[in-house]
């Protein structure tokens, strides 16, 4: 893919964050999620904002175990993932403690801010390639989210019965 | 994010999403009933279409608030700001963690219902549309970025193959989470599937399509919101670790079979590399 740089800013790359940027980036979206939490549910502000900050904290050490090991090649939404089941598993110690400080914290308005995000960094190409590709690949594109909902659901609802 | 420009750029972003964000919780969840369902409207909705208002790619500078430095420097920040939410997602497993194993089966078996994108679109591409070679990148997987880069790793992203999935791209992450709001919260009102089947059709792989996906499921079902949670983080997270693999052994190779089928004229040998991909192979 050709770069074209216009007023040395070039929004055909996606930006790889250092460590540094990446830790900064997460403490400046964090109050975002707070702010909503305020909206979103009767918590008094320190309580939604030691949830935020709990979940802030697994989000790092998820970080921290991307870049640990790099060679397993899974992305850092995994390995939050991972943290995150570990953090809550009701048979370890501190299970019980983690959910009761993140437990009521609204997963909804947590995802408001990067659905923000989502919006504000469509770039130039990705609306030229929208433009360009013709009614008939985006009529496909549809079926294709469509198609993997459906195909998923409809195994899953056969599937469960039989484990009953 | 060193240069002064980039820091005043930074803090203009952020106050602008601050905005967003507020307004979009404030006007909160929405119902319309549509006949024999319902559809929710989503605050992460108005979020992403406030957003797209504001992008100055999309519409010009709307009242010169953001330019092009602020829509470079939102890229690296949706995955940051996704990283919170998918933290708690993860809690939701852990005190779920017997109910998930126990459906472990059917949370393995479904992530093969992502080939549900080949069975519903590609004799649609094909035999409906007449798509060419484009079908072939545009119905194999959901094209999220691991299948980018398998098609410019098999064709190039020049060729057809890489027009079709750079299109799906597109349109995953332009109308995605709509669809998948819409869908999910329609598809729970009718009551035909168990919820919990739905909940992990939410996990394709995308957070914010599982966000919308999952968020309108639980908001129609509201009782059953920690189990929905639950499996669809859970699969979500299947699909991270496995969808690779499934897209690339099973999906790419069924989808060329069937396209040989359809098009066995076509001589173009499946797997050249990149060298080719400037030529328009199948017009």
């Amino acid at each position: 893919m050709s770069a074209m740089p216009v007023d040395d800013v070039d929004d055909t790359q996606d930006e790889r964050l250092s460590l540094p940027s990446e830790m900064t980036a997460l403490l400046a979206v964090l109050p975002l999620g707070w702010a909503a939490q305020l909206i979103a549910t009767d918590l008094s502000a320190l309580r939604a904002a030691a949830g935020v900050l709990a979940l802030g904290l697994i989000a790092v050490v998820g970080i921290l175990l991307t870049r640990a090991l790099p060679f397993l090649r899974l992305p850092s939404v995994a390995w939050v993932s991972l943290v995150g089941i570990v953090a809550s598993l009701p048979m370890l110690p501190w299970g019980e403690a983690v959910v009761g400080v993140v437990g009521d914290i609204d997963f909804l308005a947590l995802s408001v801010p990067c659905l923000a995000f989502a919006g504000l960094a469509i770039s130039r190409r990705e609306v030229a390639i929208a433009r360009t590709s013709g009614w008939k690949l985006l009529v496909v594109g549809v079926l294709v989210l469509v198609g993997t909902f459906i195909g998923s659901a409809l195994i899953a609802d056969v599937t469960l019965p039989l484990l009953e | 994010m060193d240069r002064p420009a980039d820091l005043v750029a930074a803090w203009r972003l952020l106050a602008v999403a601050l905005v967003v964000v507020v307004l979009s919780q404030l006007l909160g969840i929405r119902r319309i009933e549509v006949g024999i369902g319902t559809i929710l409207l989503l605050p992460l909705l108005y979020a992403f279409l406030a957003g797209l208002v504001l992008n100055p790619s999309i519409t010009g500078r709307v009242g010169k608030v953001l330019g092009r430095r602020e829509v470079r420097l939102a890229s690296p920040l949706i995955i940051v700001a996704i990283l919170p939410f998918i933290a708690r997602f993860g809690t939701t497993i852990g005190p779920d963690i017997e109910a998930v194993i126990a459906a472990g089966p059917a949370l393995l078996l479904q992530e093969l219902g992502n080939l549900g994108t080949i069975v519903l679109a590609f004799p649609v591409a094909v035999y409906l549309l007449r798509l060419r070679r484009e079908a072939i990148g545009a119905t194999f997987s959901v094209a999220r970025e691991p299948s980018l880069a398998i098609i410019a790793d098999r064709y190039g992203l020049r060729g057809p193959e890489g027009a079709g999935v750079l299109a799906v791209y597109v349109v995953g992450t332009l109308v995605g989470t709509i669809v998948f709001s819409v869908m999910a919260s329609f598809v729970a009102s009718l009551d035909v599937l168990d919820p919990r089947a739905l909940a992990m059709a939410c996990g394709v792989g995308s957070g914010s399509m599982m966000a919308a996906c999952s968020g309108a499921l639980a908001a129609t079902l509201p009782e059953m919101e920690d189990t929905i949670l639950a499996f669809a983080g859970t699969s979500n997270l299947l699909t991270y670790a496995t969808g690779m693999y499934v897209t690339l052994f099973v999906a790419l190779p069924l989808v060329e079979w069937m396209y040989r089928k359809a098009h066995p004229e076509d001589t173009r040998a499946a797997a050249k590399p990149a060298a080719t991909s400037d030529e328009e192979g199948a017009r």
